[in-house]
């Protein structure tokens, strides 16, 4: 428990400091001065056309939370709401729910987000909302598992026999029950979509080349990869880190007792 | 009997909702292709050029016909032509599919069937070698994209060592480097799948009977409780498919492999309205395939799954 606190608080200190720290614009160019080293001026040195890299990797970073945020909110709450509603109610609700379910499943995000990308210019919220309707099947899927296994114990029967509504039982009741499985998959989903959003920036159909993803920047960069790695390392080392807090965040390998077998 | 109406049921949903977003997403854009094909020939935008442009596309007939027409004739075996170029699009696809569905197809199953192997033994031995390796390449997947490595790769290899030349000659390395990224991408998380499978088996009474009848504990899991795991490695395969496919995009575009996703890419650029639409359906028309193959094989392995 304690590690998690300060995994959290480090995220959190983080997110405020690239939210408000104060940076150059990142639109000046310095044809001046490219590919300089570090300086107090400019803490992560310049790139190519003279531009200032923390600020560059400041704003991606702005940039991926704010897709992550959307995707992660949108996919958790409509999912697990829609989810938890199919195992509730059950007949031809169900039936629409699951299908709506297979449907984001079997169509891959990534290039619908492509395509919507290169159709309507990319934008990291639309980012963000296709990536969150793109993963809400895997959601829908566990919540209505985890709901149907939860039916049938016996605090739920008692509940629903004492009179308590329906709803109420499946919000207040069993959706805490079941929060803590799906969160654990939230985690992972999540530096999934810190990847993908990657990725779709690396390819960047439509992207404004102003605009700096971690993605971007690593394509603008990568010829420069053997003159000055340090240019590529940066954009990788904060992708890396962004999906590896998600990881272990929201990670609960613990095993129990009770899960050990015979072979151990 | 029922489940196969309903497969077939939804899998024709499937394709019909599909089939309508695209072919509405497509026109809703705010550039059409009739602005590219004049800019293409610096023709002046004007209101008989545009009308031309259109009828000659075909365009100007009302949305319901052009609708029915494309889906009627893509089952016939007329898949249009494209829009800029005029070439024949069936022929452009089967020229292009064989690449992004071997990267696809290929990188999963070596990923699958190594990552069964490792998951058995990472069950039998909990915190040995093999379950570290996968929990540690789990994570390595979830934090480094396929691109970087793939920027590494053709780094280490195309111009560090210079044994391998990624951009010339007939692309064999370019694919073959493409299907071990696929497959190094699908172990760490299939083989997690297999191993709490095996994990869930080996609570099972019947193994803790038969260990204690005196067989030995390692061939009991290998020989008798193979198929759950085998099941669960199945269907994660499934749910892995349309992924795998969004990553071959990445692959082909770092690699330069003339696939599927470099023509969409270069059809995006000129809004070529039949190559957009026709991609979607043969993407769930290949979902449908991989779908339909998988769960006969289940259906095979006679464990009881939902489809």
């Amino acid at each position: 428990m304690r590690k998690k606190i300060i995994i959290w608080g480090i995220f959190a200190f983080f997110v405020l400091l690239i939210f408000i720290i104060p940076h150059q614009n990142i639109k000046i160019t310095d044809i001046l001065n490219t590919f300089q080293g570090f300086s107090s001026e400019h803490w992560l040195g310049t790139d190519n056309l003279g531009r200032d890299v923390f600020a560059l990797i400041i704003t991606g970073g702005q940039r991926t939370l704010i897709v992550v945020f959307l995707a992660s909110v949108i996919s958790f709450t409509v999912g697990t709401f829609l989810g938890m509603i199919a195992a509730c109610e059950g007949g031809i609700v169900k039936t629409i729910i699951q299908f709506v379910a297979d449907f984001v499943t079997v169509i891959p995000s990534l290039i619908v987000a492509l395509i919507f990308s290169a159709l309507f210019g990319f934008s990291a919220s639309m980012a963000g909302i296709i990536f969150g309707i793109g993963n809400m099947g895997q959601y829908i899927n566990l919540a209505q598992q985890l709901t149907d296994g939860m039916k049938d114990r016996n605090f739920i029967s008692a509940e629903i026999s004492i009179g308590l509504k329906k709803r109420a039982v499946l919000f207040l009741h069993i959706f805490p029950n079941i929060m803590k499985q799906l969160l654990v998959y939230l985690g992972n989903n999540a530096s999934s979509v810190v990847l993908q959003y990657a990725g779709l920036a690396f390819i960047g159909l439509g992207t404004d080349v102003t605009n700096p993803d971690w993605g971007t920047l690593l394509y603008q960069y990568r010829s420069y990869i053997l003159t000055y790695p340090r240019l590529v390392i940066f954009p990788i080392v904060a992708v890396c880190m962004l999906a590896l807090f998600f990881h272990f965040a929201f990670d609960d390998s613990r095993v129990k007792e009770t899960e050990l077998t015979i072979y151990d | 009997m029922k489940k196969i109406a309903i497969f077939v049921i939804k899998w024709v949903l499937v394709f019909l909702v599909a089939s309508v977003l695209i072919f509405a997403a497509v026109r809703m854009m705010p550039s059409t292709p009739v602005d590219k094909w004049l800019d293409a020939y610096h023709l002046p935008h004007t209101q008989e050029n545009v009308a031309y442009v259109q009828e000659k596309m075909g365009l100007d007939k009302p949305l319901v016909f052009q609708y029915t027409n494309w889906i009627i004739n893509f089952f016939r075996g007329d898949w249009g032509v494209s829009l800029v170029s005029g070439e024949d699009i069936r022929e452009r696809f089967m020229a292009k599919m064989p690449y992004s569905f071997s990267i696809g197809i290929s990188g999963l199953l070596i990923g699958a069937f190594f990552a069964f192997f490792l998951g058995y033994r990472a069950a039998l031995y909990r915190n040995g070698i093999c379950d570290r390796l996968t929990t540690g390449m789990t994570i390595f997947c979830q934090s480094i994209p396929m691109f970087i490595l793939s920027i590494l790769m053709i780094n280490a290899f195309g111009v560090k060592l210079n044994i391998v030349k990624f951009f010339t000659g007939d692309g064999r390395y370019s694919i073959l480097a493409a299907i071990l990224l696929t497959a190094l991408y699908s172990v760490g998380a299939l083989s997690r799948v297999v191993r709490s499978a095996f994990r869930e088996e080996m609570g099972r009474s019947y193994v803790s009977f038969m260990v204690s009848r005196g067989f030995e504990p390692k061939k009991v899991l290998w020989k008798h409780a193979y198929k759950p795991p085998l099941a669960s490695l199945i269907s994660a395969v499934i749910t892995r498919f349309a992924g795998v496919f969004g990553g071959s995009t990445v692959l082909e575009f770092a690699f330069a492999i003339p696939g599927l996703s470099t023509m969409l890419v270069s059809a995006m650029d000129s809004r070529d309205y039949t190559i957009l639409q026709t991609y979607i359906l043969v993407v769930v028309i290949w979902m449908f395939i991989v779908h339909l193959v998988l769960n006969l094989v289940l259906r095979l392995l006679g464990v009881r799954r939902q489809a």
